[in-house]
C-alpha cells in the first residue's frame, strides 16, 4: 500500500535572537491511509513541530511533505487553504472554538467555506453532534459548555467534511482522565469508521498504545518507529475504556445525556486551568 | 463560502461589539453630515450669487458710463453722441448699441378714458429700435418697434411693459379712499385679480405737457400708439415691466417741444436747467449711459478694451462682477470642504482604528478560521465588508441628519418664531406681512440628490479603504501563531 503521508528528511531549525533551534534534524517517515498514528516525545522533543509540518502551518527549512501526490511543503498560502478545506481536518488542544457561533453552527464551519447551503450544512452539523451525544446542545454557546463537550464539539467540526486526514494536537490535554478517555474513544471509533487517517500528537505514552503506530521523537529526530501488533492494541485499547464500559455499557460515548455530566465542568475546569 | 455567508459573518462581527461599532458610526456618521451640510452651503451660496448676477442683468452686455458731473476737461471721455454709437457699433463683436435715453428736462403725463379720468406719470425711454431685440427685449403681442412707423402729426409709436397699465392711478378717487391705485396681483374681497384701469392695446392714450404758467396756460398733446406690449423681463431691464418706449428721435421731438413750450433752451452745448430743477449739467456731453451688446461671453473682454482705448474709462459689464464674485465664492466652498474633510479624515482614522483592535481581538478566531481552510480572499473579505457597512450605514444615517440639520438651517426664523420667542414675533409683525422675496426663495442650504449619492458613495469608500490595511494585516497573520494567540 502507498503510504498517504511522506516525510523526506525534514529539518526545522528556528531563529531566536541570534541563536539558532534546530526543532527537527533530519526526519523521514511515512503513515498509511486509514492508520491511527500517534506521535509521541517529550515536551520539547520536536513533535509538535513535526505535526505542524506535516498539516503545512509551518514551511520547513529543508526537505519535503507529501500528503497523497501533493507536496504540501512546496503549497502557497492559497493552495494550502484550498487543500485544508478539501482533505484534512484539525482538533486542537485548546478546542479553538469560534466563542460567538454555537456549537452547530462551529461544527459547520468548514462546510460553510467549502461553500454548502446554510441549510444543509446545518443540518449535517447536528447530525455529526448527534453522534458525538451532543445533540441537545447545538444550539449552546462553547462558553455554556464543559471542557469535554467543547472538545467534542470541535472533533465534531474536524469528523463533518470527511477529510482524508485529521490532524490533533494534544487533543484531550486539557481534559480530566475520564473525558480524556471518552475523547479517545471516539475520535478512534470515528476514524475506523470512515477510514480516515487520524495523526495524533500526545506526550502520554499510555493513550499513544491504541494507534496501530506509534512515532517517538526525541530531539528532533525519529526514536522509533513501531507498528503495533493487534493483540498489543486490544489490550491497550481494552486496558484504557474497559472502565466506560461499566458504566454505560451501550454505546459509552453517544449515550452519555448532555446534562448529566457533572464530572466534565467541575474536574475538567480545574483540569484546565493546569493545561494553561 | 458563499457571499451571504461572508455578510452574515460580518454582520454578527459588528452586531457582537454594539458599543465600538456603535461609536465608530457615530464618527462617520458626523464626517458625512459635515460633508454634506458644508457641501449644500456652499450650494446655496453659488446658487444665491447665481441668482444676484441674474438679477444684475445680461452678461453679454457693457454698459458705458458718462456723467460728467464736473465739467469736461482735456482728458474727459469723447462726448457720446449718435456718430460715437456708429463707431461704437463697428467695434468688432458688438452686435447692437443703444442709449437708454430718458432726458431730465422733459415733463408731462399721459392720460386715458373718458374725461382724461386716469392718469400716468410721464417717463419715457429712447431706444435705438433696431437694438430691442438684440437687447433681448420679447414681445407678448403686438410688434417692435421700428422707427419707421408713418401714423400722421402728433402720433408717437411706443412699446410698453407687460404691466405698464398699472402705472395709471384713478383721479376722481380720494389718495385715502385705497381705491385710486390698482397695482399688480391685487385681488378684491372675492379673491379675483383686479384688472388695472386701463386697457393697454384698446383704450387711447394721451401725452399732455404744459408750461405750469397760470397766467399763459399753454399745453401740447401728441397722441401715443402703442404698437406691441413688452415680456416682463427685469434680466432685460425693468422698462420691459412697466415702462414705456420710443425711439431716440421721438424722445427727441418730445423734448424739443417741451422746452419750446417752457422756455427752457438747449442752446447748442450751453446751460441746460431741467424743467423739473433736478440735475443741471455744464455741458451737453451726449448720453449718459449707453448699452452695448457683444455677441457671446467670451468676447466681453475684448469689447471692453476697444471701449477703453476710445478714452471712455466708466465701462459695467457683468464679466468683471461675475469673476469677483465666484472667485470669492469659490474660496467660500473650498473653505467649508475643507472642514468637512478634516471631519472625515479622523472619521476614517477612527474605522481603522476600529478594524485594527478588531483584528487583534479576534487574532485567535482568524487562525482558526485558516486552518480549517477559509480562504485568504474571504478573511479580507470580511473585514473590508465590515469597514465598508460601518462606512455605508454611517453615510445613511449621516445624509438622513444632514437633511434634518438643513431643514432646520432654511427654516431657522420659522422655527425661532415657532418656539415663541417674543422679541422675535414682534419684529416679524412689524415687518407688516411683507415677505421679502430674496429671503422667501432663498434658501441657506441645498441638498440636491447627486450630493445624497456621492456622500454615502464616498463614506463607504473611506469605510472600505480605512479597512484595507487592517484587511491585509489579517490574511498575513501566521494560522500557527493565531492559534496560539491568547
Amino acid at each position: 500500500m502507498n503510504p498517504i503521508i511522506r516525510v523526506e528528511h525534514l529539518r526545522k531549525v528556528y531563529r531566536v535572537g541570534k541563536e539558532k533551534v534546530v526543532a527537527l534534524n533530519d526526519v523521514s517517515l511515512s503513515i498509511l491511509p486509514g492508520e491511527v498514528c500517534c506521535i509521541v516525545g517529550a515536551s520539547g522533543s520536536g513533535k509538535s513541530t513535526l505535526l505542524n509540518q506535516l498539516a503545512g502551518l509551518e514551511k520547513p527549512t529543508r526537505g519535503r511533505v507529501l500528503i497523497g501526490r501533493h507536496e504540501i511543503s512546496a503549497m502557497t498560502e492559497n493552495e494550502l487553504a484550498a487543500f485544508r478545506q478539501a482533505h484534512l481536518g484539525f482538533i486542537f488542544q485548546s478546542y479553538n472554538l469560534l466563542p460567538n457561533l454555537t456549537a452547530a453552527e462551529n461544527v459547520a464551519l468548514p462546510l460553510m467555506f467549502k461553500g454548502v447551503p446554510r441549510k444543509q450544512r446545518q443540518k449535517m452539523a447536528v447530525e455529526q453532534l448527534k453522534l458525538m451525544g451532543l445533540a441537545k446542545r447545538a444550539g449552546h454557546k462553547p462558553t455554556e459548555m464543559s471542557g469535554g463537550q467543547q472538545q467534542r464539539v470541535g472533533i465534531a467540526r474536524a469528523f463533518v467534511t470527511r477529510p482524508k486526514v485529521i490532524f490533533a494536537d494534544e487533543p484531550t490535554g486539557n481534559l480530566d482522565t475520564k473525558t480524556t478517555r471518552q475523547v479517545l474513544r471516539s475520535m478512534l471509533e470515528m476514524a475506523k469508521e470512515h477510514g480516515i487517517t487520524f495523526v495524533m500528537v500526545t506526550h502520554e505514552k499510555d493513550l499513544a498504545g491504541i494507534a496501530d503506530r506509534v512515532i517517538t521523537i526525541q530531539d528532533g529526530n525519529v526514536l522509533s518507529d513501531v507498528v503495533v501488533g493487534d493483540a498489543e492494541k486490544a489490550a491497550n485499547r481494552a486496558a484504557l475504556f474497559d472502565s466506560l464500559e461499566e458504566q454505560s455499557p451501550a454505546e459509552p460515548v453517544a449515550a452519555v445525556p448532555a446534562g448529566a455530566e457533572p464530572e466534565g465542568t467541575a474536574a475538567n475546569k480545574t483540569e484546565k486551568k493546569r493545561g494553561v | 463560502m458563499k457571499i451571504s455567508d461572508l455578510l452574515k459573518l460580518s454582520t454578527d462581527n459588528l452586531r457582537r461589539r454594539k458599543g465600538r461599532t456603535l461609536l465608530t458610526l457615530i464618527g462617520v456618521v458626523i464626517g458625512t453630515c459635515l460633508i454634506v451640510v458644508m457641501i449644500s452651503l456652499g450650494i446655496a451660496i453659488g446658487k444665491q450669487n447665481e441668482e444676484m448676477l441674474r438679477s444684475y442683468g445680461d452678461l453679454t452686455k457693457i454698459q458705458i458710463y458718462n456723467y460728467s458731473y464736473g465739467g469736461t476737461t482735456e482728458n474727459s471721455p469723447p462726448k457720446l453722441d449718435d456718430a460715437m454709437l456708429e463707431t461704437l457699433k463697428a467695434i468688432p463683436h458688438v452686435i447692437a448699441a443703444t442709449p437708454q435715453y430718458r432726458p431730465q428736462n422733459l415733463g408731462g403725463q399721459i392720460y386715458a378714458g373718458k374725461n382724461d379720468r386716469y392718469q400716468a406719470y410721464m417717463d419715457v425711454m429712447g431706444m435705438d429700435p433696431a437694438s430691442l431685440q438684440a437687447m433681448g427685449v420679447t414681445m407678448l403681442s403686438g410688434q417692435y418697434l421700428t422707427g419707421e412707423e408713418v401714423l400722421g402729426k402728433n402720433k408717437i409709436p411706443v412699446i410698453v411693459g407687460e404691466n405698464y397699465a398699472y402705472s395709471f392711478e384713478d383721479t376722481r378717487k380720494s389718495y385715502n379712499s385705497g381705491k385710486r391705485y390698482v397695482y399688480q396681483g391685487m385681488v378684491d374681497a372675492q379673491g379675483n385679480p383686479v384688472p388695472p384701469f386701463v386697457d393697454i392695446n384698446k383704450d387711447k392714450l394721451t401725452l399732455r405737457m404744459s408750461n405750469y404758467d397760470e397766467t399763459n396756460p399753454k399745453t401740447r398733446e401728441y397722441e401715443l400708439v402703442v404698437m406691441g406690449v413688452m415680456k416682463s423681463d427685469y434680466n432685460v431691464g425693468y422698462y420691459t415691466d412697466s415702462g414705456i418706449v420710443m425711439s431716440i428721435a421721438n424722445v427727441k421731438k418730445l423734448e424739443e417741444a417741451y422746452q419750446k413750450l417752457t422756455g427752457s433752451k438747449n442752446n447748442g452745448g450751453g446751460v441746460i436747467i431741467s424743467g423739473s430743477g433736478g440735475v443741471m449739467r455744464e455741458q451737453d456731453n451726449g448720453y449718459q449711459e449707453v448699452y452695448l451688446k457683444v455677441d457671446d461671453v467670451d468676447n466681453v473682454a475684448d469689447v471692453e478694451n476697444a471701449v477703453k482705448d476710445l478714452g471712455y474709462t466708466e465701462i459695467g459689464s457683468m464679466t468683471q462682477v461675475r469673476e469677483q464674485l465666484q472667485a470669492e465664492v469659490r474660496k467660500q466652498q473650498m473653505t467649508l470642504g475643507g472642514l468637512a474633510a478634516v471631519s472625515l479624515l479622523v472619521a476614517a482614522l477612527n474605522i481603522a482604528n476600529t478594524m485594527t483592535m478588531a483584528i487583534y481581538e479576534r487574532t485567535k478566531e482568524i487562525g482558526v478560521m485558516k486552518v480549517l481552510g477559509c480562504p485568504l480572499g474571504k478573511i479580507r473579505g470580511m473585514f473590508l465588508v465590515e469597514s465598508g457597512a460601518i462606512g455605508f450605514i454611517g453615510g445613511i444615517v449621516g445624509v438622513v441628519i444632514s437633511y434634518i440639520v438643513s431643514f432646520v438651517l432654511n427654516n431657522l426664523q420659522t422655527i425661532i418664531a415657532f418656539l415663541g420667542i417674543q422679541q422675535n414675533m414682534d419684529s416679524m409683525n412689524n415687518m407688516g406681512g411683507m415677505v421679502d422675496p430674496m429671503m422667501a426663495t432663498s434658501q441657506s442650504s441645498i441638498i440636491p440628490p447627486w450630493l445624497v449619492l456621492l456622500a454615502i458613495a464616498f463614506a463607504t469608500l473611506v469605510g472600505l479603504l480605512s479597512g484595507v490595511v487592517p484587511a491585509n494585516r489579517a490574511v498575513k497573520i501566521s494560522a500557527l501563531e493565531a492559534i496560539r494567540h491568547e
